[in-house]
């Protein structure tokens, strides 16, 4: 195909095929939830129908690359739509982190009395505004205390398995660097090296952050403690989602790089990864800092 | 004042990030030269924060977030 050819792509099955997956998926994940004896099941066959289609869309894309179907107007459409795709990532994080900037500097305080709303102490009285608000106790229980609202009763652990899965993710981002420079330097076996170093260390993170859930849930953090569970929830559980993404298309990459798909001059797929893994890199050092630190 | 220098961190990692994107976003040598260059700053700056962060934690400079914000009068 020439350099000034429109590539206009053959028509594809592929998406429907995701969709029928992913609309499986939730629809067993929902019911399961609910208690449905099927829910499992059908969550099943929705995660078998996304792994059929990832290598059903994924190969074909492969080949279309390796047969030379690409020019360069197809090299600058992936790059855009890349871009595209991470602004919308960008967007999607800035919510979650905007309302957990939004509970902690301004409504928990207010609802703590802070500013001139003279008269919450008195609709609100014995309200603590603290943060972390962990472990609020239940309508039950605060009933049978003879307390009026829940207050918090445990604080979360900042040392400890935190700290070690910043050092792990950003322990990550060093080994994708030194792989993305041995890529550019042509040297196949380093690369390799380098790749599965940093989806092993990826794969770790995951590990602990189960282990972490496994604590904070034991110590009675909830989705439902309060606006501090669901913040910390959809954040770190968002940010976990997106490491197993990211760690799937490094394992692609790395299937890739092993067949010789890419070379020193030529290596968008890698690039894309790359830049992703960095940007879910920086989210969680964002997290650290401002839901366990600062 | 740490917290300031942490924040200053922050907004030059992301930055940097952002730069590697549009290295990314030109494609080509200088555009792939400037991609890496960008993410290897990113790396730097960001193992340098978390130091920083680990040892102004150390030093008691910053305390985790748990104290409490406005507590009204009993």
């Amino acid at each position: 195909m020439s350099a000034q050819e429109y590539y206009i792509p053959n028509g594809t099955y592929w998406p429907i095929v995701g969709s029928v997956g992913v609309s499986t998926l939730f629809v067993g994940f929902a019911n399961q939830m609910h208690g449905a004896s099927w829910g499992g099941s059908v969550m099943a066959i929705g995660f078998a129908i996304l792994v059929f289609m990832m290598f059903g869309w994924f190969g074909q894309v492969v080949n279309e690359s390796v047969n030379g179907n690409y020019n360069n107007q197809v090299d600058r459409s992936f790059r855009w739509g890349m871009s595209w795709f991470i602004f919308s990532e960008v967007m999607f994080f800035a919510a979650f982190f905007g309302a957990l900037f939004y509970a902690r500097q301004l409504s928990v305080p207010w609802l703590g009395g802070a500013d001139n709303n003279l008269f919450t102490p008195e609709l609100w009285n014995g309200f603590s505004a603290t943060w972390q608000q962990v472990a609020m106790n239940t309508p039950a229980a605060i009933s049978q205390a003879g307390m009026e609202y829940s207050v918090p009763v445990k604080l979360v652990d900042t040392w400890g398995l935190p700290a070690l899965n910043t050092l792990l993710l950003l322990l990550s981002g060093v080994t994708l660097t030194f792989a993305h420079h041995a890529l550019r330097e042509g040297k196949r076996n380093q690369i390799v090296g380098w790749l599965v170093a940093t989806i092993v260390l990826g794969v770790l993170f995951l590990g602990f952050q189960i282990a972490e859930y496994g604590h904070a849930y034991h110590d009675g953090l909830k989705l439902t403690s309060g606006i501090y569970g669901s913040t910390f929830y959809m954040l770190t559980g968002f940010h976990g989602f997106h490491v197993t993404v990211g760690a799937i298309m490094l394992t692609v990459i790395l299937y890739r790089v092993q067949k010789g798909h890419f070379s020193a001059d030529s290596h968008f797929g890698f690039e894309g990864v790359a830049w992703y893994w960095h940007f879910v890199d920086v989210v969680w050092l964002g997290l650290f800092v401002f839901v366990y630190w600062v | 004042m740490v917290e300031f220098f942490i924040f200053i961190f922050i907004v030059v990692i992301l930055v940097a990030l952002g730069w590697g994107l549009l290295g990314m976003l030109k494609g080509g040598k200088s555009g792939s030269d400037k991609m890496f260059k960008s993410l290897v700053t990113r790396v730097v700056l960001s193992v340098i924060l978390f130091a920083l962060v680990m040892f102004a934690a150390y030093m008691g400079w910053i305390e985790p977030n748990n104290v409490i914000l406005d507590a009204p009068t009993q």
